[in-house]
């Protein structure tokens, strides 16, 4: 009895609070329908027929930011980085882990290592390498991407390698598969639900990101943020309207997202932390 | 025999990787300490000036010290707000409530959302509010921490409370129903079995909130970026103005961020090996 | 052993030019690459950019950098392989911070082109900027409101047209009465907001600020000239601070928006506010003639658009003018191929000299041109280009060059409109501001 009460409260607390959580989405969904001068001065007043300004600002902002491109780039550089990051990082921590070597394993601690350094500290130096090999465009940025997402993925697929036997893949040696056979036939389907969780991870971090891809290839390519943050900073001018259509059109990728892999994003996040 | 079978598979396997991981983190890293002791415009043109550079990171105009407050005073009050908040949700999302399922889904998705995008949505929200009271959030810098912290807490909450909840679950029924019987109390049961059961979480999750918010960047650049003069600033801001808004200050900039890795790296490190100590001693 | 070396080392070499080969075939590498200054003309210049592909077959790559980044923007840009050929360095103190990468053009068309060769950037024998456009800023107002204040039969004041504005106390007179009259004149305030958001606040800390250090550089003036009087000040003594609060302090306390939430307020909310109708008067230059006419629903009439001095309170100021100048100049960068240097060269003089180019100039980019490839006619028509012209060619007024160029530094400017927030804001006194101002120039200038 006692507990049905008090179930009952945490339902409408957690109610409440999941208003609260959705409701500056909510928000800024309302503000982009509204033409750009009624929107700072009340943000929280649904528009009406005086505010309303139809699909204007997505129109406009659409146009000032190339956001179809922006999306393009966006799409290409996480989809391709995380397959890249995927392929090469989980064969790199088999290798290193069941490959025993001073050389491997100052590899393992330099890319776990990697990890906790701020951006800040190669911003400058990164971007300049980048540009001297000629890596400042959007499959450059790939190979960047490979190399700093490198840590944190090894780290996660290494130790999942740790608690698999290696009896399978002697097994297979001996059926007469090469390493490379082996590492794809059998490894790698065990190693599945550690990839979801890298993909994942990965993905949430590449498709937000900005100082890096801003810095290596911003002025030639914009992707979605880049392109929020130049109508906020560029054309010396804010137009709010199209600001907040555009914060709708790149929260909308977001969200499809979510919903269609919920399930594995939820289970990646918690099996990547206990890993970790 | 075997390792040696492995070895020739080395270009393949581990070549890809360490040449990315060579040209994007450890040149840039070790290019980064040395030009940090020079003067440079460009990187070609770099002359050595010892630990002039850290000196002037110090001096009054830098800003460096009070980003750094700033940060470290953001840092301990997310820190804590996102894993009280986050383990008591989780609390509660582990009980048989009716929609957790559904509400799990609503409180993590902030967290999928980019920090530019972020930043933007709250400065909207909080410009909102604040201006019945004719105020900005550019107005009073205690604004745009509170700011901060609000946005930090609504898009890590969801994050944490995920991986308490698989913390929580699990801690094994036997233990919980034994504590039960034995007529433990709800808070008895919260401090001598959950809370220690689920160290491991409260490594992880005091591990990513602290180094994320001493890392936050994009938020911080989109809600206020700095404003009022820069009293709002955090290190990571702080450290990429001074690099590029300022000619004659690359070296300065590169100092500060030698020492933002260094403090975040001591931090971090002395985080693990305190929380990892009470794993062990549970 | 040695065959498993080599065997990596060619692999590393695979993957790497894999990567960067793919990106090289992509990019096709322009001649002409212009870094843009200015953000309100980038789609212009792309469109020229286009025509001249059109014309002549050599691409022209266009970057705009987003507004008040351009120094980070050039920085990071020039160290690229693929660097900007054209850059634009704000005055000497620009020139000073990229020299190495100014390449002498005093033998190229386009210097010869330039009515008055003094303006460009010199140093010992070589030429190393041209300015290509002459800006004029002042106080915008709106004609119709005017004319409705002095109409109006409970005006307080016994100033009966603008022309009889020429000093501090009659405009104080007339804006502080208007403010009282405001309902009446429907108007919600008589300045647009003083927009002091980071990166919106140059109007003050750097357009404002002219004035009072105009003075101050003519009063001890030893070499015949403000601006190369202001590059050598190590020191400033900012004797006339109170009358750079004067107008400041007139701006935000007659003014449309609350000033504790001017620090929110952008130059486009300012400008718009004056393209609505909302406001009487709103300082800025004859560049934001395309921000007036572009705001949709604008109630302002394209002939009721002028412009007047900005007065400070200075003894025999009624022969004041507006303030005219250039921050504009080219910069062809040194460090590029010849045949990139001279493709970029005959761009510009493409730009300034044939029909096709010079119609763009006047009518989109809407500049006055220092050149003498532009006849009279073909100097842009809009309201406030015509202002600026009237003010040039009146003998009667002594107009104030933009001696901000010789400012020391962003950073200088940024504090100092730092500083001015925490004034509007009630967060700091204006004695913390006339601090800020001499400190910063003294710490900025060593």
């Amino acid at each position: 009895m006692k507990e049905r009460f008090f179930n009952t409260l945490y339902f409408f607390i957690l109610l409440i609070l999941s208003v609260l959580f959705i409701f500056p989405v909510f928000v800024v969904v309302i503000n982009s329908l509204k033409f750009k001068f009624s929107i700072a001065t009340a943000p929280f007043v649904l528009p009406n027929a005086d505010t309303f300004s139809g699909i204007e600002n997505y129109t406009t902002g659409i146009e000032t930011t190339g956001f179809l491109s922006a999306l393009g780039w966006s799409l290409f550089i996480t989809v391709f980085s995380v397959g890249v990051i995927i392929v090469f990082t989980s064969m790199t921590a088999w290798y290193i882990t069941r490959v025993k070597s001073l050389f491997n394993s100052l590899l393992y601690y330099a890319l776990v290592f990697s990890m906790i350094v701020p951006f800040q500290m190669v911003m400058f130096t990164m971007s300049k390498v980048a540009n001297v090999l000629r890596l400042d465009n959007p499959l450059g940025i790939i190979l960047i991407y490979l190399g700093f997402g490198a840590g944190l993925s090894v780290f996660m697929f290494s130790g999942f390698i740790k608690t698999v036997p290696r009896t399978i893949e002697e097994a297979a040696t001996i059926d007469g598969c090469n390493t490379f056979q082996v590492f794809w036939l059998v490894v790698f389907p065990v190693l599945k639900p550690t990839a979801i969780t890298v993909a994942i991870l990965n993905t949430m971090w590449i498709w937000n990101d900005y100082l890096l891809p801003y810095l290596v290839i911003g002025k030639d390519y914009k992707t979605i943020p880049i392109a929020v943050q130049y109508l906020k900073g560029g054309y010396g001018s804010v137009d709010m309207g199209a600001l907040m259509a555009m914060l709708v059109l790149s929260i909308i990728p977001v969200v499809v997202f979510y919903l269609l892999c919920q399930k594995y994003i939820i289970k990646g996040v918690a099996s990547g932390a206990v890993k970790g | 025999m075997k390792i040696n079978q492995y070895r020739r598979y080395f270009p393949i396997f581990v070549a890809p990787c360490l040449v990315a991981f060579l040209i994007a983190f450890v040149i840039p890293f070790v290019m980064g300490l040395f030009l940090s002791f020079t003067e440079f415009r460009t990187v070609s043109n770099a002359q050595f000036v010892g630990i002039e550079n850290y000196i002037r990171a110090f001096s009054d105009d830098s800003g460096f010290l009070e980003s750094l407050w700033f940060t470290v005073k953001f840092a301990i009050i997310s820190v804590i707000t996102i894993n009280v908040f986050a383990f008591f949700l989780a609390l509660i999302l582990t009980k048989s409530v009716p929609g957790t399922k559904l509400f799990r889904t609503v409180f993590f998705m902030p967290n999928l959302i980019g920090g530019i995008v972020l930043g933007y949505i709250w400065q909207v929200i909080i410009n909102g509010v604040l201006y019945n009271f004719n105020y900005s959030i550019t107005s009073d810098p205690t604004f745009g921490f509170w700011g901060l912290v609000i946005l930090m807490n609504w898009q890590m909450i969801g994050y944490m409370m995920i991986i308490y909840i698989a913390g929580i679950q699990n801690i094994s029924t036997d233990i919980l129903e034994a504590a039960k019987v034995d007529g433990a109390g709800g808070f008895v049961t919260l401090t001598k079995i959950i809370i220690p059961s689920v160290m491991p979480s409260i490594t992880i999750c005091l591990f990513l909130t602290i180094t994320n918010s001493f890392k936050l960047f994009d938020q911080n650049l989109a809600l206020t970026a700095g404003a009022p003069a820069n009293r709002t600033q955090m290190v990571a801001l702080n450290i990429y103005e001074t690099f590029y808004s300022r000619n004659g200050y690359e070296g300065v900039g590169q100092a500060k961020a030698v020492m933002f890795f260094v403090i975040v790296a001591v931090i971090a490190l002395a985080q693990l090996y305190l929380t990892r100590r009470k794993e062990v001693e549970n | 052993m040695k065959n498993k070396i080599l065997a990596t080392i060619l692999s590393l070499i695979c993957i790497v030019s894999c990567f960067s080969l793919a990106g090289c075939g992509e990019r096709k590498e322009a001649l002409v690459y212009y870094l843009n200054f200015k953000p309100e003309s980038a789609a212009v210049y792309e469109e020229l950019a286009k025509k001249y592909e059109e014309e002549t077959g050599i691409a022209v790559k266009v970057v705009t950098a987003a507004a008040n980044t351009y120094e980070q923007t050039l920085k990071s840009e020039i160290a690229k392989s693929d660097a900007p050929t054209i850059f634009q360095v704000n005055g000497p103190i620009g020139y000073d911070a990229w020299k190495d990468y100014c390449l002498d053009i005093k033998d190229s068309k386009l210097y010869s082109f330039l009515t008055d060769t003094d303006l460009a950037i010199k140093d010992g024998d070589g030429i190393y900027g041209i300015p290509y456009v002459v800006e004029g800023y002042g106080i915008i107002y709106n004609d119709a409101i005017m004319e409705k204040y002095f109409a109006l039969k409970s005006k307080k004041t016994n100033i009966n047209s603008v022309s009889e504005i020429i000093s501090f106390d009659k405009l104080k007179a007339v804006v502080e009465d208007m403010t009282t009259q405001k309902e009446t004149l429907g108007i919600q305030g008589v300045f647009a907001s003083t927009s002091l958001s980071s990166g919106e606040d140059w109007r003050w800390q750097t357009h404002l600020l002219n004035v009072p250090l105009y003075y101050e550089m003519v009063e001890n003036d030893n070499k015949n000239d403000p601006t190369l009087n202001l590059l050598d000040a190590k020191e400033i003594k900012h004797n006339y601070s109170k009358n750079f609060q004067n107008l400041f302090d007139l701006y935000i306390n007659n003014s449309v928006t609350a000033k504790t939430l001017l620090g929110s307020k952008s130059v486009a909310d300012s400008m718009a506010e004056f393209a609505l109708g909302q406001v009487a008067m709103v300082q800025n230059g004859n560049w934001g003639w395309s921000q007036i006419s572009g705001v949709k629903g604008n109630t302002v009439k394209e002939s009721d658009v002028k412009m007047m001095p900005m007065y400070i309170g200075i003894e025999g100021e009624e022969n004041q003018g507006i303030c005219i100048g250039t921050e504009n100049y080219f910069a062809i960068n040194k460090n590029v191929s010849k045949e990139k240097q001279e493709a970029s060269l005959k761009f510009l003089e493409w730009l300034f000299s044939s029909e096709t180019g010079k119609k763009y100039v006047s009518e989109k980019l809407g500049f006055i041109t220092p050149f003498n490839t532009f006849t009279e006619a073909e100097q842009p028509a809009d309201p406030l280009a015509k202002e600026i012209v009237r003010y040039m060619s009146d003998e009667k007024y002594e107009n104030i060059p933009w001696i901000f160029t010789a400012f020391p530094s962003e950073a200088f400017k940024k504090d100092v409109g730092n500083a001015l927030l925490d004034y509007a804001q009630g967060t700091k006194k204006w004695e913390d501001v006339e601090k800020t101002v001499i400190s910063k120039w003294k710490s900025e200038r060593s």
